[in-house]
């Protein structure tokens, strides 16, 4: 009785510090699987709650890591899509120059653009070829569907080349079908009128102009653009016809310039043109 | 009334500790936020009141984390005792003396924790309390600066039922 008075009521706070901390060691001595198992059967029961907040928020965190990482990685396989399509059609261009590259009996120098000018009148195109590469002015410039226009400025590794959509430049051309002659000029955009048609000349809606060769400064059978309109003038002495341009001359990336070939040497013209500025086609 | 206004005190925040607080770690450290409870709980109360909270309160962070059953409740019954036996009375009624409080009773706490852990390795408890123990102490301090400011917000009455302010 005195202990236990000594124990609970002039030292209770003590007593009961001793036996919370009894408490503690012998619930930390205790065996660890029994431990784990006892404090598991409370936990769950009391804390289950608890427990489903907790998942819910852990949940929410790796939900958000997760998307993170889904971002970068769509953000880098959208880059790489993007690579890859300039690629392919990188490539399905480059065959088809290379196709007609090896069908055409003209000798070429592959270039790419590599500046384009932001005049509005006044379109011309830089591409990385010059004078190491003997290139020359007045040398026609062509894509793989047809001229797009002539080299007027030849640097020491690039050169300048005057394109075809500039009110500076008539070209020559031929109606492929019907050897009908008259003189391209250009409008707007890739559109351009075919000059000097009269009424009784055979030019059909549909049909291809070609380079005429005349002047042998642009060599022969080139395709410029196709026929898509004709129509009689108020004057009834010629007719108005309009050209869509074979080439987009927007979008030019990989050229060729053309740079002689069989049955077309034209050495003396290029080294006169030399000494000439900005000559005209 | 005030005892259980503490219970659902106490399980606010150990729903707090096991949610939130693990995802407001700063360098590794977190807040203990039941040891902010515990000391404004226990200050003005008398010493065995404050064991049994202090054990209470352990106890319920041990069932969180069952590798240890015992060690808070052991650390918290030590520290629950530590303040409202040498600690309440003397303690200047000033948010910046409580928080101070905090922090001590943090590094106690931990150094506690620490030697349970480490079965009493030396250097093991000092690297640890260098590494970690601090910057938790001084986490805990600011948690319990942020706690005493909102609870003056509260009118007397309310918050004496649960502990003092």
């Amino acid at each position: 009785m005195q202990i236990i008075s000594f124990l609970f009521e002039k030292h209770l706070d003590k007593t009961v510090l001793a036996i919370a901390i009894i408490l503690s060691i012998l619930m930390l001595s205790a065996d660890e699987d029994s431990q784990i198992n006892s404090a598991r059967g409370i936990s769950s029961f009391l804390f289950y709650p608890v427990n489903r907040v907790s998942a819910y928020f852990t949940d929410m965190e790796q939900l958000k890591e997760e998307n993170l990482r889904l971002r970068e990685l769509a953000a880098t396989l959208h880059h790489e899509r993007e690579r890859l399509t300039q690629f392919r059609e990188e490539r399905n261009r480059l065959r088809q120059l290379l196709g007609f590259r090896k069908d055409s009996f003209f000798d070429f120098i592959p270039c790419e653009v590599t500046t384009r000018s932001s005049n509005r009148f006044h379109h011309s195109v830089t591409v990385d070829r010059g004078k190491g590469s003997g290139i020359k002015v007045g040398m026609a410039v062509v894509g793989y569907r047809g001229l797009v226009g002539r080299v007027v400025q030849v640097f020491g590794s690039s050169s300048r080349v005057l394109l075809l959509n500039n009110k500076s430049i008539s070209v020559s051309c031929l109606d492929k079908r019907s050897r009908v002659v008259g003189m391209l000029n250009w409008e707007r955009g890739n559109l351009f009128r075919l000059d000097f048609i009269g009424r009784e000349e055979d030019v059909l809606q549909g049909d291809t102009l070609i380079t005429s060769g005349f002047g042998k400064i642009l060599p022969k059978g080139f395709p410029v653009g196709t026929v898509f309109q004709v129509a009689e003038e108020k004057t009834e002495l010629s007719r108005r016809v309009s050209v869509v341009s074979m080439t987009d001359l927007n979008t030019l990336e990989e050229l060729f310039i053309v740079v002689g070939g069989r049955d077309w040497d034209s050495e003396d013209i290029f080294n006169r043109l030399d000494t000439v500025k900005d000559p005209a086609m | 009334m005030s005892v259980i206004r503490a219970i659902v005190a106490a399980f606010a925040v150990f729903i707090l500790q096991v949610t939130i607080v693990h995802r407001m770690s700063v360098l590794g450290a977190r807040p203990d936020l039941m040891l902010v409870l515990l000391v404004v709980l226990v200050l003005d109360r008398n010493p065995v009141m404050a064991i049994i909270i202090g054990f209470s309160l352990g106890f319920l962070q041990d069932l969180g984390n069952a590798s240890f059953l015992g060690m808070n409740a052991l650390a918290k019954s030590l520290i629950g005792y530590g303040i409202a036996r040498y600690a309440s009375g003397y303690l200047p009624e000033s948010t910046f003396f409580k928080s101070l409080l905090i922090l001590l009773a943090s590094l106690v706490s931990s150094i506690i924790v620490l030697n349970i852990m480490s079965t009493f390795n030396p250097l093991t408890v000092l690297v640890s309390f260098f590494r970690h123990s601090i910057l938790s102490a001084i986490y805990s301090a600011l948690a319990g600066v942020v706690v005493f400011l909102i609870l003056k917000l509260f009118p007397r009455r309310v918050v004496r039922s649960v502990g003092r302010y």
